[in-house]
């Protein structure tokens, strides 16, 4: 096992970094949040650095790296807060695409790392409460989808959709779930966009009789897997977020003054600022645990990212508020960076499955004796 | 960065476990997991036994005696010992005392104190703190007075573990009183010496490890000092450093809550859902420590400033006095009752894996105290790595 970056790992958090300097800096982030929340000429970039293949293989149409590579780079987009769906389409769609084992799923996925296309995922529903396998959207024997997704995160920036449809079994069944390929503007796929806290876009899309490609007929270890690689590289930007949010706090303290002194000497502030890091350092202890784990078991590797998503949440929920605590009544304002950090970070704690969802994973596998 | 953990600790491991299963007393394993302080009579047997194995001190040098593992085999097999219920071995002298005796001592001393450290023949304790020497340790008054080939020693020592027991006492003095941490020397002194009296003190679970130390003009040889004079802060400090890596207590975690769920399994606890909850929470808490203890080890050959230890001592001990509470929550009413040392009978109540609960929960306050306190390791993370 080796912590430090290797030649290609440096170089890609080097570019992400130069890059986010020069051209994402708050102010640029906050106009594009009130905006329409992407920029074509980021995705441009990504695509010709070759980000949106950072965790594929060269076959794949990526850099040759896999999933701790992505990570470093999702890292580095959690610390400017990036709004473009790169974790939804470079990492959730393209894990599932590759897990599907479909000779035209992988085809696209070169396609997406070109930054030719963007495809997303449309799996999740109102009632699955962090289930992985709730899926009540149906498929006919004619392939026709009838159902409603929720909370599809860049669908308003994507030309194709994975639709999870139940071919047979009950709604949590694991089996019997199959994976449509589905043109966005396709007759019968009506979306509605939204605006998340963070800033970045999601869609309620409902499918009345839509019509898609089969590419999974038995689509639950795809899923499983593009979840898996989506949470870790949530995890990854969550660490960067919090690592951001820590330093901007830790300036700010060393220089605003009361009662005459800068807050940095008040012992109760250095304390909580210590609490700060050993919150975040211990994500990114579970982060690397499950990066290590990430090709294990899907058992294993489910009790693992569910330990991964507790710590992530919990830490992320602490630094984010105790990050705007030190700073005060400017940490509640829109204008300055910090509050931006915590809504993120809230975000980052509720979705793929709440922290709170993920501990009763945790929970029932101890009580089955584990 | 590559995170996937080489197959070969896996084989390590079962070949530890499989040593242990035969090797381990099943009477001894079952008292250790009582969790009271260890017997004299338990820990001379287990260190017999290690001794003849050759895996006395695991993070010993080969040359001097040790398996030759590299850090993570060390805490696999320290995790595989405290599964399986292996008693409290001579933690001071393997621990701390020996690395300075073998990185400063000379060839004599390292012929006089380490073969029969290893050999389970001599046993230590450790004299750091003193009654106004805490967490202020530099702050310490014991001195120590050159008299010819001998020094004089003058003070009082406390919370020496396990001295009561021990052959040697290994102790910080001042030598040079004008100077705060560097007129500090790292000295031995025998614990049967004229002048030396040991106090005991029963902690909150009434058990007995802790003494107080009354040392009135012992004489040492002047050879029993290791090093140079007015260095041996700095020695204490290098030995703190080595063990950073360890300082989430994880083999003493994982063996806590291995039984925390062997106990709200028998008490039918782990049924309640809020209960399981916690247990998980806890659970999750102690995979990330264990992730973060391997970063210790790799990270100290980087030599950063990242201060790693101070996060693991803070998140280890906090965790360590959670499962304890845990465990007495799981007992239940009879969380408690106290079921003294060595109680075999029926009386009083309750089931017999929850004797020695309440004691370690009790004793267990100490460890976010002991070794830097955690309010000091805050301190620690706030100056030396965020700059404040």
């Amino acid at each position: 096992m080796d912590f430090a970056l290797d030649e290609m790992q440096t170089m890609i958090k080097d570019s992400v970094a130069r890059w986010a300097e020069k051209e994402y800096d708050f102010e640029t982030r906050r106009k594009l949040a009130v905006g329409n929340g992407f920029s074509e000429e980021h995705w441009r970039t990504f695509a010709e650095m070759g980000w949106l293949g950072a965790g594929l293989s060269e076959e794949d149409g990526g850099l040759g790296g896999g999933a701790e590579e992505s990570a470093i780079l999702a890292e580095e987009f959690g610390k400017v807060l990036l709004l473009e769906p790169y974790l939804p389409v470079a990492v959730l769609a393209t894990q599932c695409l590759l897990g599907t084992g479909h000779a035209g799923a992988r085809e696209l996925v070169q396609a997406i790392a070109a930054g030719e296309t963007r495809v997303v995922l449309a799996h999740e529903e109102v009632k699955a409460m962090g289930v992985l396998s709730h899926v009540s959207t149906s498929a006919g024997s004619d392939g026709s989808i009838n159902g409603v997704k929720t909370l599809v995160i860049g669908a308003p920036f994507a030309s194709k959709l994975i639709v999870s449809a139940r071919t047979s079994g009950e709604a949590r069944d694991q089996s019997g779930i199959a994976l449509y390929l589905v043109a966005i503007d396709a007759p019968g796929v009506e979306r509605k966009d939204y605006r998340l806290a963070d800033g970045t876009r999601a869609s309620e899309i409902s499918f009345r009789g839509a019509k898609g490609e089969l590419i999974a007929a038995d689509g639950f270890a795809a899923l499983d897997r593009g979840y898996a690689h989506a949470l870790v590289n949530l995890a990854a930007e969550g660490v960067g977020a919090m690592e951001r949010a820590m330093w901007i706090t830790r300036d700010y303290i060393k220089t605003r003054k009361q009662f005459g002194r800068t807050l940095n000497e008040f012992q109760v502030l250095q304390h909580r600022m210590a609490d700060m890091l050993t919150e975040l350092e211990m994500t990114r202890s579970a982060l690397y645990r499950a990066l290590g784990q990430l090709d294990t078991d899907p058992a294993k590797r489910r009790l693992n990212l569910a330990a991964l998503k507790v710590q992530l949440g919990k830490s992320a929920r602490f630094v984010g508020a105790q990050a705007i605590q030190l700073h005060g009544g400017i940490g509640v304002t829109e204008e300055y960076s910090i509050g931006h950090y915590f809504k993120r970070l809230t975000f980052i704690d509720s979705v793929y499955g709440s922290g709170a969802q993920h501990l009763k994973i945790l929970a029932k596998a101890i009580q089955a004796g584990n | 960065m590559k995170l996937q953990i080489d197959p070969k600790y896996d084989a390590f491991r079962e070949e530890v476990r499989a040593w242990l299963k035969e090797a381990l007393p099943a009477d001894m394993a079952a008292r250790t997991l009582q969790c009271y302080h260890t017997t004299i009579e338990d820990r001379r047997a287990w260190s017999k036994i290690l001794a003849a194995k050759g895996w006395a001190g695991p993070a010993w040098p080969k040359q001097y005696g040790g398996p030759g593992w590299d850090e993570w085999q060390v805490m696999i097999f320290e995790e595989e010992c405290y599964l399986a219920g292996t008693p409290m071995v001579d933690e001071a002298g393997f621990k701390l005392c020996a690395p300075v005796i073998w990185t400063f001592g000379t060839d004599e001393q390292k012929q006089r104190w380490l073969p029969p450290l290893l050999a389970g023949d001599q046993y230590w304790g450790q004299g750091f703190s003193e009654p106004n020497a805490g967490s202020d340790l530099a702050s310490l008054s014991t001195r120590a007075v050159r008299d010819g080939d001998e020094y004089v020693i003058n003070g009082t020592k406390i919370w020496t573990t396990d001295v009561h027991y021990a052959d040697l006492i290994f102790c910080l003095v001042k030598t040079d009183p004008e100077a705060k941490q560097r007129g500090i020397s790292f000295v031995i002194v025998d614990a049967k010496a004229p002048g030396v009296t040991i106090r005991p003190i029963i902690d909150i679970g009434e058990g007995h490890s802790l003494n107080e130390v009354f040392l009135d003009n012992v004489r040492i040889p002047a050879d029993w000092l290791i090093g140079e004079e007015n260095k041996g802060w700095g020695y204490g400090k290098l030995l703190l450093d080595n063990e950073r890596a360890y300082s989430a207590e994880i083999p003493r975690n994982k063996r806590t809550l291995a039984r925390l769920k062997k106990l709200a399994h028998e008490t039918g606890m782990i049924e309640d859902e809020g209960f399981a909850l916690r247990v998980a929470e806890a659970e999750a808490d102690l995979s990330a420590l264990e992730f973060m203890t391997l970063r210790a080890m790799a990270e100290k050959a980087g030599g950063t400033n990242f201060p790693v230890g101070s996060i693991l001592k803070i998140r280890g001990s906090e965790l360590l006095q959670k499962l304890g509470g845990l465990q007495v929550e799981a007992l239940g009413p009879y969380g408690a009752v106290v079921y003294p040392h060595g109680a075999t009978n029926d009386m009083p109540p309750g089931p017999a894996i929850g004797h020695g609960v309440l004691a370690d929960f009790m004793y267990r306050r100490a460890v976010t105290i002991y070794g830097g306190s955690n309010e000091i390791q805050r301190t620690i993370i706030a100056k030396s790595y965020l700059e404040l």
